[in-house]
């Protein structure tokens, strides 16, 4: 029980489940059920992916950005065009200022060059810190949180956040509302090429947690009454950019 | 929550029959979903070419599954995961165990994870005197009602807000408004506490991705994004046939999945998992344990009526649509799954069916199920199988072999058929009362429920002599397309030259 000398957990009881032997035996018995050998290659799997059609799927920028807003508000979300990143700084002052919340946000470079920091020196603003100890609480008692997105699709209406040191997986989830920097250019027709280029990634460069958010959290669990933001953020923006 | 197995399907669907909110919850929740996966997917377009592809990768995976499943877990062990195998739930609960001891855990939340409820690991954590927090909003008041699932997307189907609104007042210590957004509020308030006290995030896992060694969770509240992002542990229950083999196959269960539970594009969220944190982000779990789950599932491999049980995906479809299921709703099936998809999968996972068989009776053959299902699953053909084998194993009630082998008897000589309806025609004159049979006796299990047409005083046999010289001295109408009439006369000519074996193609 004390020795921990691997990280698989030998020494451990649990240990034999998490053999390589056991691995084995697993699959060979997976084989045998299957009544052919163990099969070692990489199959051929002709039917990969969407079907033909769908990967043909494609729309001009104006209207992948139109659809994702469409999509975005129809799911209760508020999405607004913006001409630039001074316009998302001088929303979030009046948001902020107006309902007096606490923020965070993402170190990412394209909000640290707004100012913000400095501008609302009034009303607590806290920048993601990956090294702080109690960055989880203090993205717990925030209102708002701030995110610029790595990619969008336009026909489901989908933001998709990836985890890094810099971009923690609490700002899109744990305050009340959820601001959504959408660069343009960050918006693709579909879910496709998104999830492909995750495949095409170097594996030890995938991230911990990639976060496909798909409007307000939601729940209708209750007599099958629509509720907003029962866990997540209930209130969600989405400002495009570009 | 196998507690229930001990009686049958027909006390307890007696029971839930009898209580009219569950029977109209259930039907008006299920009547919703179903109609919102016709809007999603008349929307959609092209659903049947979707369907087929799903449908293609789920069967090329499980033909290769030592593969995928052995990439999976070499990846997932590359990202940092800890991988573990569990042939059964004792299995589960060793490791389970040992990760929680270790953790010295006191509190574990939980998503919504159907395997955990098939492994009662909410048991296991319970014997160890430490919390198991269901957190999805159904769950944890279902788990406050001290009550199983009913429905596998909305499991708190049969309650009403005025039954929550008193299980939720019990634990504020206060009264609460049976309001959805009050009760809500409460909960997501409450639970925020636990996700941020507890040391364990448990989850399940809708699709592991073999060639990246990620876990893909969909999710609407967000709670199995807190399960796994705020306990410094994660333990992920995965059944062994989850895996999909790239992110590509990704996006096609992602068009079939949300849109066939619930009628939407996609959840609101769909999170893919691979390895804990990486060393320098700042928050995620330090540690991530995958427990792949058998549990009776390698038992339909390689087994030529129930291998395509293992493409399930678990979206709920076919019980929406089973009319079965939303007369008697989900707790009269006695177990963890329920409806169509249950009423062949609890059977199939047992290692001894023969004392669940009884619910694979609980359906009505019509193949809506089949049709509904987004991975096109032939569950009417499994469910005349399990009836099949049930036969087959002799554990079928006396009366109903005694009955099927005089059925037998009697049918399989014309002579012997009319010997015995005209005893029947005799027989019935006690019994048979405006055209109808409706006595209980040896016929209960069908007169129950409907009453029995009286044997007609002519049968067709007896009318078939009448029948031909009423055809031949009727005037020949000419309904039939000249054409067609045309072909048929031919073959018929054909036929008496005695040239070829006749009903081919002539043209």
């Amino acid at each position: 029980m004390a020795d921990t000398r691997n990280k698989q957990g030998s020494g451990k009881a649990r240990a034999i489940y998490a053999s390589k032997e056991r691995q084995d035996e697993w699959m060979q018995a997976i084989a045998d059920r299957l009544g052919r050998p163990r099969i070692t290659e990489m199959p051929q799997h002709p039917f990969r992916g969407a079907p033909d059609f769908w990967r043909a799927y494609d729309l001009q920028q104006e209207e992948r950005i139109n659809l994702f807003m469409n999509n975005w508000t129809n799911l209760g979300g508020h999405a607004f065009r913006m001409s630039s990143m001074e316009e998302v700084g001088r929303f979030l002052l009046d948001f902020v200022r107006e309902t007096g919340a606490q923020k965070l946000m993402q170190r990412q470079p394209e909000l640290m060059g707004l100012g913000l920091a400095e501008a609302l020196h009034d009303v607590e603003c806290t920048v993601w810190d990956s090294s702080a100890e109690e960055m989880i609480d203090e993205a717990a008692q925030a209102d708002i949180g701030v995110v610029v997105v790595d990619h969008a699709a336009a026909y489901t209406g989908t933001i998709v956040v990836l985890s890094s040191p810099d971009k923690g997986r609490s700002t899109s989830l744990l305050p009340r509302a959820l601001v959504a920097v959408v660069p343009a250019s960050a918006i693709e027709a579909s879910l496709g090429p998104i999830l492909k280029g995750l495949d095409a990634r170097p594996k030890d460069q995938l991230p911990a947690g990639v976060h496909f958010i798909t409007g307000p959290s939601r729940s209708s669990d209750i007599e099958n009454d629509l509720t907003i933001g029962v866990h997540g953020p209930g209130i969600v923006y989405a400002l495009v950019v570009g | 929550m196998a507690e229930t197995a001990g009686s049958s399907v027909k006390a307890r669907s007696k029971q839930a029959l009898q209580d009219d909110f569950l029977r109209k919850a259930v039907k008006f929740t299920t009547e919703r979903l179903k109609n919102g996966k016709r809007k999603a997917t008349e929307e959609h377009g092209n659903w049947e070419e979707w369907r087929e592809r799903g449908r293609q990768i789920r069967l090329h995976t499980i033909a290769h599954l030592d593969y995928y499943l052995n990439l999976f877990a070499d990846n997932a062990r590359k990202a940092g995961a800890q991988v573990y195998f569990a042939r059964d739930a004792a299995e589960a609960a060793v490791i389970t165990r040992e990760i929680v001891r270790e953790k010295q855990a006191r509190s574990v939340v939980k998503s919504k994870s159907m395997v955990t409820e098939e492994l009662h690991i909410n048991h296991v954590l319970e014997e160890m005197d430490v919390a198991a927090i269901e957190t999805d909003l159904g769950e944890y008041i279902i788990q406050l009602a001290h009550e199983p699932p009913s429905h596998i997307i909305i499991p708190a189907i049969h309650k009403n807000k005025q039954q929550i609104a008193e299980v939720l007042s019990e634990v504020a210590g206060e009264r609460l408004e049976p309001d959805t957004q009050v009760l809500a509020g409460f909960v997501r308030r409450k639970l925020r506490e636990q996700f941020l006290a507890a040391e364990i995030g448990m989850t399940g896992c809708n699709f592991a991705i073999a060639e990246t060694g990620s876990i893909v969770i969909f999710e609407n509240e967000g709670n199995a994004r807190m399960c796994s992002t705020l306990p410094k542990t994660q333990i992920t229950f995965m059944g062994m046939e989850r895996i999909i083999p790239s992110f590509e196959d990704l996006e096609v269960m992602a068009t079939l999945l949300p849109r066939s539970a619930t009628g939407q594009k996609l959840t609101a969220y769909m999170s893919a998992i691979t390895g804990p944190r990486r060393t320098a982000d700042g928050d995620g779990p330090e540690e991530l344990h995958i427990i792949i789950i058998d549990n009776g599932r390698s038992r339909q491999l390689g087994d030529p009526d129930f291998q395509e049980l293992l493409n399930c995906i678990r979206c709920g479809a076919c019980l929406n649509v089973c009319p079965v299921y939303r007369h008697i709703g989900g707790h009269s099936y006695g177990s963890v799954y329920s409806g169509p998809i249950g009423a062949v999968l609890t059977p199939a996972l047992m290692e001894d069916p023969s004392e669940w068989q009884d619910i694979a009776y609980a359906s009505s053959l019509c193949g809506a199920c089949w049709e509904a299902c987004p991975v096109k699953i032939p569950l009417h053909d499994m469910l005349v199988y399990l009836r099949n084998r049930k036969v087959e194993s002799g554990t079928t009630p006396t009366a109903e072999q005694v009955m099927f082998k005089g059925f037998n008897y009697m049918m399989s000589d014309h002579r012997r058929l009319e010997r015995f309806l005209r005893l029947g025609k005799v027989g019935q004159k006690f019994v048979a009362r405006d055209g109808y049979i409706r006595i209980k006796g040896p016929l209960k299990g069908w007169t129950n429920y409907r009453d029995l047409p009286e044997i007609p005083k002519q049968s067709f046999r007896d009318r078939w002599k009448e029948l031909q010289v009423e055809i031949a001295q009727q005037p020949r109408t000419k309904t039939m397309i000249q054409d067609i009439e045309q072909r048929m006369r031919k073959v018929l000519e054909e036929r008496s030259k005695g040239g070829g074996s006749g009903g081919g193609h002539q043209e």
